[in-house]
């Protein structure tokens, strides 16, 4: 690239003429600030507050729920369910694709309109594309039998409430 | 290289003749250099009008759909309540009716990147700049590859239950079978034996992304489950 | 009238060359023109056929001059935010002039815009026209495909509506499979972790702005391509010899 009388006898870097050199710090350093600002776009994109819903709810007393209840709560997608010898709460978000459950209380299941996944009320996969079966969420129960749900806290399957 | 041909210089008395280029033509020149004795048009009036005439038709006809046809709009959107079934708009739904057979990771990363990378190294890969007809080399060879292909890949879908892509790939094998020793057939068959391994894939892959598209715009209802458009449940 | 508006000197200003009547004036409109000059002055006649290109890439072209000029339109009555965004599409049905037009408009020019560009997709593969010269431009072609694509879906949402809702939540939620940068990705296009307010607002940015300057963007160097690659090619036939022989 260079011609031979802009070599400079550089000791580091034999061969490198003062052409080169110049040239690779000048594209280093367009690199550099390249990939710098795309870091820091990347973060700016990257929200630090968000305006959610709560994910604690009161889902009533543990006498509410004989064995066999299900209970939805719309608002906080998930099931409160008694069974197993106390509560346990179900996340009613398909882990297929996202979409809302629906339970079918006649057939005991629970059932996705979108790619046709279908669970039972463990939260099992029965059929269809899901992958997962159902997160069961936290319940805990205070002295007095309440309980509360916090949908962001993801439990070990089969680990019953009991109040 | 040979010497240039001598050249005579005639000047024309013609008003309309249109001047022709002389050109040296090296293999890797470029492509605007034809050989052959080619007609040449004014680009004003007869294409600029055709585009005219284009833009107008297209905008006429897309004026009439708007007229007699109303988007849709559905109540407004409500994170509690899924509808059913949730359909996403129809060049999305032969995705859609992918994840339902496989997992979505599968469904909707693998197979899409897939086609997408496919798709753009088409003019990059040889195959499709030098195959000829499929069977054009006799083919003992390409016929065994065929089959174990297609048995491959039939087992593989069928699998996972995706019949409506593995019953393609059975037809368009059968197509492709067909096809060999067409070059004697009558009209349909010594088409289809010009066509090469390139345009069978293109094909076969067209047949399913279109099947699967029909499949979720019309024959999925509730549940995603299969109905027949006709029964209104949609 | 017409021919005093031609002599006048603002017309003359504009364009210099006289009406065309001779091939040198017929050239002139052409070359003197910024837009029309993505065209040579002349072109091979086999190419104005019907079976050369189907005019398809032509309806893709003309569906996305439509959506820009709709799309504008639309924006003007449009908020980015909830629940005010379904309202604004309720007042363009009901209460706004022509504004369902204009809606039906935009809606169906998308679905051809992807139809069309697909169907040209494959018109260009059956014609082998992605061999050299022109591998560049099919690959800006699939680029233009997917910005379709992402356009088409970005503005799926914006309505608000169920369809809206639902059918970008399973979308989105399938990027969440892809390994490893899957969550990131989702998290940055819906500016949170589930579809909410910020998704609409990034939609519609990404709608109205960043995709639509890409598209026109790309769409340019795939216009001047065609030119500079020598033109649309047609049937594999158009080309007698796809290599010039090496001997002379
Ligand atoms: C936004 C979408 C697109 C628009 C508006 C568009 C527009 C056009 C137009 C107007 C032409 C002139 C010839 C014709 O009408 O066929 C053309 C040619 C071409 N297009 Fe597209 N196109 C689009 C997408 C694509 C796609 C998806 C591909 C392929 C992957 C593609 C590849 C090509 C190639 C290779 C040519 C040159 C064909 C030839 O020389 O015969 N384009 N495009
Ligand atoms: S989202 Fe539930 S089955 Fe796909």
């Amino acid at each position: 690239m260079s011609e031979e009388s802009e070599r400079s006898p550089n000791p580091g870097a034999p061969g490198t003429s003062r052409r080169d050199f110049l040239t690779q710090i000048g594209g280093g350093a367009c690199a550099v600030a390249g990939v710098g600002s795309l870091v820091v776009t990347l973060d700016y994109l990257k929200p630090k507050v968000l305006f959610e819903p709560p994910t604690v709810f009161r889902a009533g007393s543990a006498v509410d729920y004989p064995e066999g209840t299900v209970r939805f709560n719309r608002e906080q997608r998930a099931y409160v369910i008694g069974g197993g010898g106390g509560v346990f709460a179900l996340s009613a978000v398909c882990t297929h694709l996202g979409c809302i459950t629906r339970y079918l209380s006649d057939e005991k299941a629970i059932a996705c309109p979108c790619h046709g996944s279908r669970f039972d009320l463990e939260g099992n996969v029965v059929h269809g594309p899901a992958p997962r079966p159902l997160p069961w969420l936290e319940v805990t129960a205070d002295a007095a039998g309440n309980l509360v749900v916090d949908s962001s806290i993801i439990i070990p399957h089969g680990k019953v409430t009991r109040a | 290289m040979s010497p240039s041909p001598e050249l005579h210089v005639v000047e024309s008395t013609d008003p309309l003749a249109v001047p022709r280029r002389v050109a040296l033509v090296r293999p890797d020149t470029r492509p605007t250099v034809r050989r052959g004795d080619e007609r040449y048009v004014m680009t004003f009036p007869h294409l600029i009008v055709r585009e005219v005439i284009l833009f107008q038709a297209v905008v006429i006809a897309l004026s009439l759909a708007a007229i007699v046809f109303d988007a849709p709009l559905e109540g407004i959107a409500n994170p509690i309540e899924t509808p059913n079934p949730a359909k996403a708009p129809w060049y999305f739904l032969g995705l859609q009716e992918l994840l339902h057979y496989f997992p979505p990771i599968v469904a909707g990363v693998l197979l899409p990147g897939l086609v997408v990378l496919l798709l753009a190294v088409i003019p990059y890969a040889r195959i499709n700049l030098t195959a000829g007809p499929l069977w054009a080399s006799g083919g003992k060879r390409t016929a065994l590859a065929l089959a174990a292909v297609t048995a491959a890949l039939f087992a593989l879908f069928a699998v996972f239950g995706c019949w409506p892509i593995a019953v393609p790939t059975l037809l368009t094998a059968a197509a492709m079978f067909a096809a060999r020793g067409g070059a004697r057939g009558g009209r349909l068959r010594r088409a289809l034996a010009q066509v090469t391994l390139p345009e069978w894939i293109m094909t076969w892959f067209v047949v399913i992304a279109t099947l699967l598209t029909v499949i979720g715009t019309f024959f999925r209802g509730p549940g995603w489950a299969f109905v027949w458009p006709w029964s209104g449940a949609i | 009238m017409a021919d005093w508006l031609r002599g006048s000197a603002v017309y003359r200003s504009i364009v210099r060359h006289g009406t065309a009547d001779t091939n040198r004036n017929r050239s002139l409109v052409i070359f003197e023109n910024l837009f029309l000059h993505v065209h040579p002055v002349k072109v091979r006649e086999k190419t104005l056929r019907f079976s050369h290109t189907y005019w398809l890439g032509g309806v893709t072209l003309v569906s996305s001059l439509v959506l820009i000029a709709t799309g504008i339109l639309l924006m003007f009555y449009y908020h980015p935010s909830v629940p005010q965004a379904y309202r604004d599409m309720k007042e363009l049905n009901y209460v706004v002039d022509n504004g369902l037009f204009l809606r039906n408009l935009h809606r169906w020019a998308a679905h051809l815009m992807v139809f069309g560009a697909f169907l040209h997709m494959l018109r260009v593969f059956y014609h082998r026209a992605y061999r050299p010269p022109r591998q560049f431009n099919w690959v800006v072609g699939i680029i233009l495909l997917i910005l379709t694509l992402f356009l088409s879906y970005t503005g799926y949402l914006l309505p608000w509506d169920q369809l809206a809702f639902w059918g970008v939540s399973v979308g989105t939620n399938m990027a969440k499979e892809a390994p490893l940068v899957g969550e990131g990705i989702r998290f940055l296009l819906l500016g949170g972790n589930v579809v909410s307010e910020n998704a609409l607002l990034r939609f519609y940015v990404l709608h109205c702005v960043v995709l639509p300057v890409a598209l026109l963007l790309f769409l340019s160097v795939h216009i001047w391509r065609i030119r500079k690659d020598g033109g649309v090619q047609g049937p594999p036939s158009d080309v007698d010899d796809p290599r010039p022989e090496e001997s002379a």
